[in-house]
């Protein structure tokens, strides 16, 4: 009895004891995140009220290391209020993909919600017969903290009261960094903010470095915070962190050999010979202009006096 | 914003369902669309669509599937409505076409794709139809060469509404900037009021007659992007762990090649203004030559100072960069 009440209520039954670590690393890309967050606003604005949707993830895969690149909608009937993927679909969509992204492959499936349930590990059951071990996604349409609602896991099988089941294992995730990617990123991110973009291209990359180094920098106060209240006591001392802290600052300055001042060197005069290219050219440009125009003032009058010459 | 506060925990404790007038533009309403369709109020006015919407998620899928083709050009179909004088894109999707000049026989595969990829996608309630199509000009700037003009010129007479995006993934990493620009051509034999100078683009010399020829076949649409509410949170909180990448990219290591390519072209464009500026002095109809020599110097200078400002950019962020981490002096013990 008490067992099927676990299984019933989902979260003690789904996840694997917290400690189990995931056996590969992901890397996901941001374009990923949008697609499911259109998935889900589209299907919303259609039907009038959020609803659950799937979809399968695609990418590349190199031995522990997945990527995790774009995703597609997947197609499901609900059967006795369970969520059957419709695996016809699948393979239509899976020839389709195929022919453009031919180096990526299926790699696991999405849905929206927010903990791992029940329902989420027949869905996972039945992509297995796709690909042995897909990873699951999940986005949290309603979450209410700032932190990236979305949660990656895999799947394990596990002795439960000695049968075999399936539970999931939450991994780690880093985000892909392409720097196409992030330009566009940033772009769709600021543009509600700045409609009329300022003149100065100068004022707009400042601005952006100046964005990220407010994050260090309120990250740093946050740690220097946290040291300093450790010192006076009103926290209990956690040696994991001091011990990161440490290393971290031990870490600067993180290039100092006289290799890279050399090479940093040569950077700096390779830019600032281009800046000279550039004065150089646009001197010659305004020099050029100022004698075209000087011609046309003195020779129009030459021009005068040579044919009342002419006549006189 | 003690009101504002207020109704955002109401709304939070109610799990208001409304959906904000941002996500309107998610909802496609067929009915509405096909009126649009048999009116076809574009066939009086060549000029009629001003303005395009593009969706964040087109955008980013636009410009990954562009990188994603390094140096070759890629095509790919644009899926949306239109309102009134609006173009809106919904989503974008990529086309199995190699990047070769001769774009108008891959055609045919294309179309099949087409065809079985719009099928599937009404089955998931993507409902909105073809609406344009994109490929990428890598390194050579946003604007429609004569073969994209005829295509293009070709698709609105058979597929109206209809535009051509054309996107720039190598120009966008070297200015910091998504580079792309939304075309519509205009019917053949119409002539077009004249319009003031549109903006200057840097556009390299073995393009640049391909350029000229055509530049008065067509015309550019505003364009501006949308996201969801929830694009928009998830944005934000994107920017917690995206800010790393801000700072630690570097452009002039992502961009050496290109900008290689930029001195190269400077070097031709100057030699070739040197040899008409040579000339003109010796011509009594001085004035035509004068600013023909002049335009080719100026444009090279404004080239010339893109390339560098770019440069400058680059080195910028490296400046920033070495001094935040590198000149750390550690008091000595």
């Amino acid at each position: 009895m008490a067992t099927n009440m676990e299984v019933e209520y989902g979260n003690p039954g789904v996840m694997a004891s917290a400690g189990t670590s995931g056996s590969v690393s992901i890397s996901l890309h941001p374009l990923v995140i949008m697609n499911v967050s259109e998935h889900w606003t589209r299907v919303r604005a259609q039907e009038g009220k959020p609803q659950q949707v799937l979809g399968a993830l695609i990418g590349k895969q190199k031995g522990r290391n997945i990527e995790v690149m774009n995703s597609f909608e997947l197609l499901f009937d609900i059967i006795d209020s369970d969520i059957v993927v419709n695996m016809d679909y699948y393979n239509t969509k899976e020839e389709q993909f195929k022919q453009v992204f031919s180096t990526m492959d299926f790699l696991g499936w999405y849905t929206t919600g927010d903990e791992p349930t029940e329902s989420d590990i027949k869905v996972h059951k039945q992509i297995c017969r796709i690909n042995e071990s897909p990873i699951l996604l999940k986005l949290n349409p309603f979450a209410r903290h700032a932190d990236l609602p979305v949660a990656v896991y895999e799947s394990v099988i596990d002795l439960v009261n000695g049968e075999a089941t399936m539970l999931f294992v939450e991994l780690q995730y880093t985000l892909a960094t392409e720097e196409a990617e992030r330009i566009g990123v940033d772009h769709v991110a600021r543009v509600s903010t700045s409609e009329a973009g300022e003149g100065s291209t100068v004022a707009e990359h400042l601005i952006a470095q100046h964005s990220a180094i407010k994050m260090l920098h309120s990250r740093v106060q946050l740690i220097l915070e946290y040291v300093k209240a450790v010192q006076a006591g009103e926290v209990p001392k956690n040696h994991d962190i001091l011990r990161e802290a440490y290393s971290l600052c031990y870490r600067l300055p993180v290039l100092n050999t006289d290799k890279f001042k050399e090479d940093f060197f040569d950077q700096c005069n390779d830019v600032c010979l281009m800046a000279y290219l550039g004065t150089i050219t646009k001197g010659c440009n305004t020099i050029n202009q100022f004698v075209n125009k000087f011609n046309v003032l003195y020779d129009r009058q030459g021009m005068g006096r040579r044919i009342r010459g002419l006549f006189f | 914003m003690d009101a504002k506060n207020a109704l955002k925990t109401w709304e939070m404790s109610n799990s208001v369902e409304t959906i904000s007038t941002a996500d309107e533009i998610y909802r496609y309403d067929k009915k509405q669309q096909q009126d649009i369709l048999t009116a076809k109020p574009w066939e009086k006015d060549p000029h009629y669509f001003k303005y395009i919407k593009i969706s964040a998620l087109a955008l980013l899928k636009m410009v990954m599937h562009a990188r994603s083709g390094g140096n070759l050009e890629v095509m790919g179909l644009l899926l949306g409505k239109v309102d009134g004088n609006t173009m809106i894109v919904m989503d974008s999707f990529a086309l199995p076409v190699e990047g070769t000049e001769t774009r108008v026989n891959a055609q045919a595969q294309a179309y099949e794709y087409m065809a079985a990829y719009t099928e599937s996608a009404k089955l998931v309630k993507r409902l909105e139809n073809a609406i344009g199509w994109y490929h990428s000009h890598p390194g050579y700037g946003c604007w429609l060469s004569g073969i994209d003009v005829s295509t293009q010129m070709l698709n609105q007479q058979f597929q109206e509404p209809f535009v051509a995006i054309v996107i720039d993934p190598v120009r966008t990493i070297s200015a910091g900037k998504v580079n792309i620009g939304a075309f519509r051509t205009y019917p053949k034999g119409y002539k077009p009021p004249d319009e003031g100078p549109s903006e200057y683009q840097s556009i390299p010399l073995n393009k640049i007659e391909d350029f000229g020829v055509h530049c008065k076949h067509y015309y550019t649409l505003d364009i501006s992007y949308f996201k969801s509410s929830m694009d928009r949170k998830l944005l934000e909180s994107l920017w917690n762990k995206y800010w790393v990448n801000t700072l630690s990219s570097s452009s002039l290591l992502t961009n050496a090649d290109y900008t290689t390519g930029q001195i190269f072209d400077l070097s031709d464009k100057l030699e070739q203004s040197e040899a008409q500026l040579g000339r003109g002095g010796f011509m009594l109809g001085m004035e035509t030559h004068e600013k023909k020599s002049e335009d080719k110097l100026a444009k090279a200078t404004t080239d010339g100072c893109k390339t560098t400002m770019e440069a400058i950019h680059g080195l910028m962020s490296q400046v920033i960069k070495d001094r935040l981490f590198n000149q750390i002096h550690l008091p000595a013990p």
